[in-house]
């Protein structure tokens, strides 16, 4: 071996060692005096681009939190792990939350797989577990367990019959329905539900699941364009629903009525999207913004996503999910006055609470709220807007049922 | 299930074609540093990814055309070719080895990428993105039929190139019995690093079709690795034909599957049919 | 588990550690703990299963993931929809993952040519077809199977101790299944097939059984821990079982801890998860895991065998283990066959004077015809040369009787039965060997226990250690290669590996040799030592069939000489006889010479 060799493995070697080094020095944990809030998010992995914005949320609320004076007079601080977009990490680490860094108490992450791992975990150290996305309500067996979503107990079957609703008050009833669903859980279950519905009432029913991994949906598109039908319903999570128009772009096709489910909110930029709906329960427009914590929120979470470098740097109801999740508990530890969970479960079972998503309580099965208060927005001319029910929204905006 | 009409059936094959080509495209480099240099680079796909990353970078922050990132981008993963063999010479990384070195690349770029652009999707619009040319009642998206020709294109020559030049042929030596191969007087050093750069500047070229057809997010690479992979194996280590015929093979089977019967169930034909093929062995695998 | 060579020492050390691992659930740690060594051991087990087959045998599988979730989602179902209790389904759900191990195994490694990377697209394909299968049946369907209402029995006061326990349980089997197979004659075998597969068979390895066990255990304890961890995450979906990261750490752990080391996957394991856990889990996770896998880069890169080998040679260069030499074991005399190949009613003629018997022997590849209907007769005892120019079919006859190709048409029948049929290790069982011409030891296995491996699975009748080591010392010093035993066959010359070869042929006690062109590139001394070499061994009582282009070695050795030429034989009989036969000459040295 030549000494230039031996040098070269020797640096190497040093070079290692001081980086393992490096990664033990890190990971000292902390403690004292603050009031100290655990939770997993899927940093990297899969679900990583919406568990940005969760992160993004949850330094909003406790910078707010800590600038106005903390906790019950004390400061708070936030613990995170990565959970990788795993329930097995996720599990693993609400545990180490609970008897390594003995917080004093965890929030939910994000997603149903770490939702459900996660609040095992609660169940047996009887925890309140307050979760801000779990799309399949009734799996939420935990009693200490409290939904921060608005979409009520049976989303499957309520929020299609709000869209069927809010198509025929504008005079419009699809014949016949395409429903083209990722297999990710929560899109597949509620994409069910549009299925069963429809069926029920008569329509013509094509439905079509893809896997998650899907990278080519020519062939999917078109089928649904040889189905043609009245009413496309896509159960997507993130990105597909930008593909799939992507796809019915190369054919030439546009859809009449379409809907996407977990999209992306970057959809709202993609040519052919124009009439696409979805749900919301808040967005960074008027009326919503008339609420002054809603604003607040809403220039903070700005700020802070265009340093981050979101291409969607604005508030919506996954940001103000989390962020109502944040407030419910905080709102409970206020209440009573203290940080016990059983407390403070008890109190959050019989409670309302006001949050940026609107007020709620806990009444509906499995802690959902008992009024369904979930609504619709379309994009137009190349923005979101909350368009239905009525009531909700601005006096001048349009929902424009179809093509 | 009904059967779905002639149409439907013409435009996925066209759809599926065009898709397994990106395949093909994506397979070329790595089953060419497989065949040829021995050496499992995972890292591949996520030098593609990277190399879309960039192409996307370049058209949408800094105005320039995927043409012209390419080609700033291909020479300079040519370089990066010669420089990861180099370390894969200088270290005497075995087959196995190399597996584990490439992935841990991997997840190197993937942590890179991610922390320069966010975990959250990127995709390109460019003029060309949702055009297609009207044939006969059929649709053909034009960048995928783009990609498709570059694919043909590089499959072709690389396999021209191994066959009939004496470059070519030397490194097929080479891969066969080095020893041998430097008793003739062949240059193995220069051929693999020559080698090396070629598979690097094939991801980078793969990636700029990314870029312009597909949606970005770091966890993409992973996404791919499975049927490209598949496409390399089956296509026969080293073969570039083989590689793009596998593409398209994989990509026609989903196509196909999808547009017949619930979508979803588009690994299992694919991969069954390659089951069967390696199981039953035609002449022309 | 040579540790220090003291087995008491071995074993007392061994009781302590398992009686703590035991025990710590009982200490008053934060469950986290308790749930990470949980995790520690998931991911011992998964990397050392993988190793059984895939870093032994060196058959990479890139679908582990497909046993783990058959585990996964038979607990899944069972558990969760059928109400068995869950302590119930994890063997059963060893027991499917094995059984579709072994199904797999059974198609696939019939096929010679699905070796490699072929192997490993079957794996994929499989985890494919599964995954797909179960996402679109009521086995999930797509939204997932959730456990939490199914009863996890407590150990210790709370479910994570169990997890614990039943992790260490698996990883404890995993680890010492490894370590029993590795120093067992299936572990032989194994790293033998890893080295050159058909070598091994033609040595009396039974490979298709071999690898099918390997594969068969690998997925079953991939199954239960996969059974495990199902109730471990209380929520199932398709997505996390068959991850990518559950296909591939466990490959990157094991060529991280050493892959041909029982040990190597589980210490790769642990320092793998633990350096994530440690710098990889906090809100920088990213940058975290890119310099984790630098740290992984720069170890391969210097340790490219793996950690544990390393780790090995230290730890001996600390505690030196005294490695006597075994002593030579002359072996016992040549005894007649052993049990004759079912339904042969045996020709008592054919049991006296010859020894093995081809009859019309026709081989064609593709188009080319190898052998057009050769039969030949090799009598006990004797010396046969076979000569004949390049390409006239010597060294597919060899093959042949070998058994490593089948023949198209004719008989071959050894010792008064027929073996046509049978496969190569079988062949090499009943007491046929041959020699390779250019040799082909295992070339990561000692040239004692390349010997030693030809004794084992040969058709000697050897029951103890003493015995193998000891023929196997014998047959090196008759080879005069004793003082190279501890060396590996690449440091090896020419001359010396050539021995090798003969050595490993006469330590499976053949009772008919074939020598493939023994005696190229050795020079003129050791051409004469070869020579006596080969008379010392037809003394033992070995028929040989003496492949040779020297035609002054075949004079001088051969009682009888057989001619081919283009796949025929053109004649046999005494050197001088043969040497004299117009045909033959005409043959070798043109038409002017003839006469």
């Amino acid at each position: 071996m030549t000494s230039f060799g031996t040098w070269t493995r020797r640096g190497l070697f040093v070079a290692a060692v001081a980086a393992i080094g490096f990664m033990a020095a890190d990971a000292e944990a902390q403690s004292g005096k603050p009031i100290v809030i655990g939770q997993t998010l899927a940093l990297t992995g899969p679900l990583g681009q919406t568990g940005m914005v969760h992160k993004i949320v949850g330094e909003i609320f406790v910078d707010d939190l800590n600038k106005a004076g903390g906790l019950l007079g004390r400061p708070v601080e936030w613990k995170l792990y990565d959970d990788e977009s795993k329930g097995s990490v996720a599990r693993t680490q609400y545990e180490r939350l609970i008897t390594v860094d003995k917080v004093d108490l965890i929030i939910g992450p994000y997603a149903t797989e770490g939702i459900l791992a996660a609040m095992g975990v609660a169940q047996r150290y009887k925890k309140v577990f307050i979760q801000n996305t779990l799309g399949i309500p009734h799996l939420a067996t935990y009693q200490g367990q409290f939904s921060a979503l608005m979409i009520g107990a049976e989303p499957q079957n309520s929020f299609p019959r709000l869209v069927f609703k809010a198509y025929a008050d504008s005079g419009f009833t699809p014949k016949s329905v395409a429903v083209v669903t990722s297999k990710f859980a929560s899109a597949q279950f509620n994409s069910k539900g549009m299925e069963a519905l429809a069926k029920e009432r008569g329509m013509a029913v094509t439905y079509l699941e893809y896997d998650f991994g899907t990278r080519d949906f020519g062939a999917i598109a078109a089928r649904v364009k040889d189905a043609n039908p009245d009413f496309i319903w896509t159960g997507v999570l993130g990105v597909e629903g930008h593909q799939i128009l992507d796809a019915y772009g190369k054919l030439d096709y546009k859809p009449k009525a379409h809907l996407y489910l977990y999209p992306a909110p970057s959809l709202a930029q993609v040519p052919g999207a124009e009439g696409g709906i979805s749900q919301t329960s808040l967005e960074d427009q008027r009326p919503y913004t008339d609420d002054p914590t809603v604003k607040h929120f809403s220039e903070g979470f700005h700020e802070k996503a265009v340093k981050a470098n979101l291409p969607y740097p604005f508030i919506d109801s996954q940001a103000g999910n989390s962020y109502a999740g944040w407030q419910i508990l905080i709102a409970a530890v206020k209440a009573t006055n203290s940080l016990d969970d059983a407390k403070l479960i008890e109190w959050l079972d019989k409670s309302e609470v006001q949050t940026v998503m609107g007020k709620r309580d806990f009444k509906g099965k499995f802690h959902t709220n008992s009024r369904d208060a979930t609504q619709l927005r379309q994009i137009q001319n190349g923005k979101w807007v909350a368009v239905y029910p009525k009531e909700r929204t601005l006096p001048e905006t349009k929902f424009i049922a179809q093509r | 299930m009904a059967l779905p009409g002639l149409a439907l059936v013409e435009q996925s094959l066209i759809t599926g074609f065009l898709a397994g080509s990106l395949y093909g495209l994506l397979a070329l480099g790595l089953s060419l540093s497989w065949g040829l240099l021995k050496l499992v680079n995972i890292g591949h796909f996520a030098m593609a990814l990277l190399s879309a990353y960039l192409t996307w970078y370049f058209g949408t922050e800094l105005g320039i055309p995927a043409w012209w990132a390419g080609a700033i981008i291909v020479p300079v993963f040519f370089v990066y070719g010669i420089a990861l063999h180099w370390v894969f010479v200088r270290f005497r990384v075995s087959e196995m080895s190399s597996m584990l070195i490439t992935f841990a690349l991997a997840i190197i770029v993937e942590s890179l990428i991610q922390t320069i652009w966010t975990a959250d999707f990127r995709r390109y619009t460019t003029e060309l993105a949702n055009q297609s040319f009207l044939i006969g009642g059929l649709y053909i998206p034009k960048l995928n039929l783009l990609a498709c020709a570059v694919a043909a294109l590089l499959a072709i020559g690389t396999w021209a190139w191994l066959r009939y030049t004496y470059v070519g042929k030397a490194l097929r030596a080479c891969a066969e019995d080095t020893p041998i191969a430097s008793a003739f007087g062949i240059n193995h050093k220069t051929l693999t690093y020559l080698l090396s750069g070629i598979c690097a500047a094939y991801a980078g070229i793969a990636g700029v079709f990314i870029a312009l057809i597909g949606t970005l997010a770091p966890n993409e690479i992973w996404t791919w690795i499975g049927v490209v992979f598949a496409v390399v194996i089956i296509g026969r280590l080293g073969n570039p034909i083989g590689a793009l015929l596998g593409g398209i093979l994989i990509g026609v089977c989903e196509a196909l599957t999808q547009s017949a019967v619930n979508p979803a169930w588009a690994p299992l034909v694919s991969f069954s049919v390659l089951i069967l093929l390696l199981l039953v062995k035609p002449k022309w695998i | 588990m040579d540790l220090t060579g003291n087995r008491f020492a071995n074993y007392a050390g061994l009781a302590v550690l398992g009686a703590a691992l035991i025990a710590v659930p009982a200490l008053d740690l934060p469950a986290f703990y308790i749930a990470f060594f949980y995790v520690l051991f998931h991911w011992i087990s998964l990397a050392t299963s993988w190793a059984i087959l895939s870093g032994f045998a060196g058959y990479w599988s890139f679908g582990h993931a497909a046993f783990f979730g058959t585990g996964v989602y038979t607990t899944a179902t069972f558990a969760a929809k059928l109400g068995v209790p869950f302590l119930l389904t994890i063997p059963i759900a060893a027991l499917f993952a094995a059984a579709l191990g072994a199904g797999v195994g059974f198609v696939v490694f019939r096929l010679q040519r699905l070796r490699g990377e072929l192997f490993a697209l079957i794996t994929i394909s499989v985890t494919f077809v599964l995954a797909t299968i179960v996402s679109n049946t009521p086995i999930d369907g797509g939204l997932g199977v959730y456990l939490i209402a199914v009863k996890v029995p407590e150990v210790f006061g709370s479910p994570t101790s169990t997890f614990y326990l039943l992790g260490l349980l698996l990883a404890a089997i995993s680890v010492w299944t490894a370590w029993k197979i590795s120093r067992s004659k299936l572990g032989l075998g194994l790293f033998a097939i890893h080295d050159d597969e058909d070598v091994a068979e033609a040595k009396g390895v039974p490979t298709f059984r071999y690898k099918i066990l390997a594969f068969a255990i690998s997925s079953g304890i991939a199954g239960a821990v996969g059974s495990v961890y199902a109730l471990y995450v209380s929520y199932v979906t398709v997505g996390d079982t068959f991850d990518v990261t559950v296909i591939m750490y466990p490959v990157v752990m094991t060529i991280f801890g050493g892959a041909r080391h029982w040990l190597g996957p589980a210490f790769g394991a642990v320092v793998v998860e633990t350096a994530l856990y440690t710098a990889a889990s906090g809100p920088d996770a990213s940058i975290g895991r890119a310099v984790v896998a630098l740290v992984l880069i720069l170890v391969v890169l210097l340790l490219p065998s793996g950690v544990m080998p390393s780790i090995v040679r230290l730890w001996q260069s600390v505690f030196p283990l005294r490695r006597e030499t075994p002593r030579a074991v002359a072996p016992p005399a040549m005894v007649p066959a052993k049990a004759q190949a079912a339904g042969s009613a045996a020709a008592p003629a054919a049991l006296n004077g010859t020894v093995l018997a081809c009859t019309d022997v026709r081989k064609s590849f593709g188009g080319v015809q190898a052998l057009r209907g050769v039969s030949l007769d090799v009598k006990r005892g004797e010396i046969l040369g076979l000569v004949g120019p390049n390409g006239s079919g010597k060294s597919t006859l060899i093959n042949m009787i070998t058994g490593h190709y089948p023949l198209d048409q004719g008989t071959i029948v050894f010792d008064g039965a027929p073996i046509q049929h049978l496969s190569a290790h079988r062949i090499a069982e009943l007491g046929i060997a041959r020699s390779y011409q250019i040799p082909r030891p295992f070339n990561r296995l000692t040239v004692r226990a390349n010997v030693a491996l030809a004794g084992m699975f040969g058709a000697g009748d050897l029951h103890n250690d003493t015995e193998i080591y000891g023929q196997a010392q014998h047959w090196m010093e008759f080879a005069g290669i004793a003082g190279r035993a501890n060396d590996f066959p690449p440091q090896l010359n020419l001359h010396e590996r050539k021995f090798l070869e003969l050595a490993r042929a006469l330590a499976a006690r053949p009772r008919v040799l074939c020598l493939d062109e023994v005696l190229s590139g050795l020079n003129h001394t050791e051409i004469d030592a070869a020579l006596h070499l080969i008379r010392n061994i037809r003394e033992g009582g070995t028929s040989i069939v003496f492949v040779e282009h020297l035609m002054r070695a075949v004079v001088e050795l051969s009682d009888r000489v057989a001619v081919l030429n283009e796949g025929e034989l053109i004649a046999v009989g005494t050197p001088q006889e043969t040497m004299r036969d117009p045909h033959v000459v005409r043959v070798y040295l043109g038409e002017p010479h003839a006469a």
